[in-house]
């Protein structure tokens, strides 16, 4: 054992001064993002649950991608009798998540808008208060399952089994595929197997056999998607096949808010107003509702059911408010329908034309 | 477990409110709540969760039920509200008085109680026992198609097992509104034997609306069970449970009259038969308590307990069935402290029942005097009434088993003395009366320091 202290190496000199220059960038860093957001406004502070919901969400979607190609790659690989690159790919596992979100591609607008949207959909959904038609009646959607009405019966087991798949999907945090629409899982699938090849190239260097290999597993992902088994487009085929009547739209949506059944409700409130579904999902889980009054006016409804709809999201959302919502109500219910029609026609316009048109107007603001 | 079950039977009660807020009238659970509050006939409703709920149901035009946490002295009442229009003011009916519970006891919530982490099937099904939900990965290890059984009763994935008493514990969930602890049952389609349990969904005026609940593989049903000495409340109890749950569960459907307006006077016949039924289901609960205290291997864990704060939220549970019979209740200073050792569980239990009978008994416009006092040596709590009293050749028959203070009197099904006195003497202390004709009872409960 030496009594005399080492002798500091001119390379560890360096490397400390190296990392007192990266903690003051890392303290701006702090810093900056503490100013935002101790001045984000509440109404658009994403408040905890769905934070931590919403991130548990986006790493399960991305961890199963990221498993899914390596796996597939690897298998391939292994076909090819190059074991030691199969291997190194499986190893590689992880840290994927975390390259995306620093090259800023995890940021996507689209992609945090449909995850989002689904977040405070099954968080609203999970909280509505149940309310039973009558003692020992079965509830609406099992009912459902057995009308006579062969399509609307099997379009009625399909979302329940999709809503059990998804609640299952979600408490697991283990994901069977991305349940994203086609578009978003296509780019988040090549963004993934992007970073996955990155990584590789860097722990046993650039290789044409591994590149292939990770392309095929990310086609098949790609084909083995279909996203008519989303919850989502289940529940608009079974609004489609029931069809309702002017006259059964408001008992239905009341009775899917009712069964907790919020992607039925906000499918079959879609299907009366020409609208797609993402439309109509912002509108409900916006919690000032203004849209909604506005939509559900659109759809003929009245004053009455109008408020039994309110009343029930307001009970399960904490950042809405009762209160304000009844001292507008007598107002809300004087809005004529064609006008509330119009007010509501641009969210009729196809689905490229409206984020063309949003994105002018976001441009406008900047 | 007793006193989360002893019905305080205060039925369902109404009271109007006008346009402006002002309470038009109420009847008297409601009027003593609103009393406390410092509220009166003619004065905005002086409890702010109920007048919110009646406010937000005139502005709103429909009918507004919530559950509702309301504080009366020393007690949260967990109340129901269903607050409907009528004209230009608000009718309520506020429910739910029974499920009274002390404040910062652990809560009974079901949600909590029942843990489905560690199941190895979970499901969910609807009011009417349809399975919403029937977990995927779990279902298909134990050979099923889950999705096969979404939508369909849920007997057609368990056969469900009778118990020892030849009763089913679920239906006995469902008419009570309560978390179902164990149903035995065998999966379908396989004889693998599983034990149910679950939580109970309800929806905001109290209704059962469905089952959250877990199953887990469990092994044949150990032969033991069989073995159990037969006695004559095994009968009982088997003859009663089964039809009292569907007797409760059908005069509740006819009591919410949610199959179309009923008759009002029907209405009230149908609560007395729920409230009655209730009543039969508390004996047999107490029938289980006898057969159970009267086993050789009785014990209690006596622990250190303050009989002044078991005295006082006993009062607390009793306040507004004591003021729908127009009885007060005085008890112990909140700053009086007696030490004693006992089953804080159980001494709650004996003091609910002591002071239930002295409410049960007193003349309208009697108080109830509960007082609680340490002389060193052992700890007392007294109930004193200033009902009829007893006669010194009742007074030992009292504590007997199926006895009643006054025969003639309805209520009281003749083993709450008999259970107390026995769960006094198993915590080391006794329960005696002392009573003449005409002067009142005092029933005087001792518990060692």
């Amino acid at each position: 054992m030496s009594v005399v202290p080492d002798q500091p190496r001119a390379d560890g000199i360096g490397a400390r001064i190296a990392a007192g220059q990266a903690a003051r960038g890392r303290a701006e860093a702090r810093l900056s993002a503490a100013i935002t957001d101790l001045f984000l406004p509440d109404h658009v502070r994403l408040d905890e649950r769905t934070r931590l919901a919403l991130a548990r969400m986006l790493a399960a979607i991305v961890g199963a991608l990221d498993t899914d190609i390596r796996r597939h790659a690897a298998r391939i690989l292994a076909g090819q009798q190059a074991e030691a690159r199969a291997e190194a790919l499986l190893a590689g596992t992880g840290g994927v998540q975390a390259r995306l979100a620093e090259a800023g591609l995890l940021g996507d607008r689209g992609l945090i808008e449909e995850l989002v949207a689904r977040v405070r959909c099954d968080l609203i959904a999970d909280a509505l208060p149940v309310a039973i038609g009558a003692p020992d009646q079965a509830s609406l959607l099992v009912r459902l399952t057995e009308v006579e009405d062969g399509v609307v019966a099997a379009a009625a087991k399909q979302l329940l089994g999709a809503e059990t798949r998804r609640r299952l999907a979600t408490e697991s945090g283990a994901l069977a595929g991305s349940e994203l629409p086609a578009e978003l899982h296509h780019r988040l699938v090549w963004w993934v197997a992007a970073a996955i090849r990155e990584a590789a190239v860097a722990s046993v260097g650039a290789d044409a056999g591994t590149d292939r290999a990770i392309v095929d597993a990310a086609q098949r992902s790609l084909a083995a998607h279909d996203e008519g088994d989303r919850a989502e487009a289940v529940a608009m085929r079974l609004a489609l096949a029931i069809d309702a009547r002017a006259d059964e739209l408001g008992p239905l949506l009341v009775e899917a808010v009712g069964d907790r059944r919020l992607t039925l409700f906000i499918a079959v409130l879609a299907r009366a107003g020409g609208m797609d579904f993402p439309v109509v999902r912002a509108l409900v889980i916006e919690p000032e509702g203004d849209r909604l009054w506005l939509m559900l006016r659109a759809a003929g409804l009245d004053r009455a059911t109008i408020a039994r709809i309110a009343l029930s999201l307001a009970e399960a959302d904490p950042a809405r408010d009762i209160e304000r919502f009844a001292d507008e109500l007598d107002e809300i219910a004087g809005i004529a329908t064609p006008a509330a029609r119009d007010a509501l026609a641009p969210l009729t316009l196809h689905a490229d034309m409206r984020r063309a048109l949003d994105a002018l107007a976001r441009a406008e603001t900047r | 477990m007793k006193v989360d079950n002893s019905p305080l039977d205060v039925p369902v009660s109404h009271a109007l409110v006008d346009a402006a807020g002002l309470l038009v009238s109420a009847d008297p659970a409601i009027a003593t709540l609103n009393a406390h509050a410092g509220g009166a006939i003619g004065a905005p409703l002086a409890v702010a969760p109920i007048a919110t709920v009646a406010r937000l149901a005139r502005r709103l035009g429909i009918v507004v039920s919530r559950g509702v946490l309301v504080a009366d002295d020393d007690v949260d009442l967990d109340l129901w509200v269903r607050a409907q229009p009528e004209g230009e003011g608000v009718r309520l009916a506020i429910g739910g008085w029974r499920e009274t519970r002390m404040r910062g006891a652990p809560t009974r919530d079901p949600a909590i109680d029942v843990s489905v982490g560690d199941a190895d099937l979970r499901w969910d099904c609807d009011a009417a026992l349809r399975l919403t939900f029937v977990s995927i990965g779990a279902g298909r290890r134990l050979g099923l198609d889950p999705f096969a059984f979404l939508g369909r009763p849920l007997t057609t994935l368990f056969q469900l097992d009778e118990d020892g008493e030849g009763a089913l514990p679920l239906l006995d969930a469902v008419a009570r509104r309560r978390q179902l602890g164990a149903q035995r049952a065998t999966l379908r389609g396989s004889d693998r034997r599983v034990t149910l349990s679950a939580a109970v969904r309800q929806d905001d005026a109290g209704a059962f609306a469905g089952f959250v609940g877990a199953a887990r593989l469990t092994d044949p049903a150990p032969v033991a069970a069989a073995a159990m000495p037969a006695t004559f409340t095994e009968g009982l109890d088997k003859a009663l449970r089964a039809p009292l749950a569907r007797i409760i569960a059908n005069a509740d459907t006819i009591n919410a009259a949610t199959d179309g307006p009923v008759q009002q006077d029907y209405v009230d016949y149908a609560a007395d038969i729920a409230n009655a039924g209730r009543h039969l289901l508390g004996l047999v609960d107490d029938l289980v308590d006898l057969q159970g205290i009267e086993r050789a291997d009785f014990a209690l864990t006596p622990e250190p307990i303050d009989l002044a704060d078991v005295a006082r939220r006993a009062a607390g549970l009793l306040s507004v069935r004591a003021s729908n019979a127009g009885v007060a209740i005085a008890r112990p200073l909140p700053a009086l402290s007696v030490p004693a050792t006992g089953d804080f569980r159980r001494a709650l239990q004996i003091m609910v029942n002591l002071l239930g009978n002295a409410v049960r008994y007193s003349p309208d416009g009697s108080v109830v005097t509960v007082t609680a006092l340490d002389d060193g040596k052992v700890a007392t709590a007294i109930v004193a009434d200033q009902g009829k009293g007893i006669a010194v050749e009742d007074q030992t028959r009292i504590f007997g088993k199926f006895e009643r203070v006054d025969p003639s009197e309805a209520g009281g099904n003749g083993l709450g003395l008999y259970i107390a006195r026995r769960l006094a003497r198993a915590m080391g202390g006794d329960l005696v009366v002392e009573s003449a004709p005409g002067d009142g009872a005092r029933f005087i409960l001792t518990l060692p320091r």
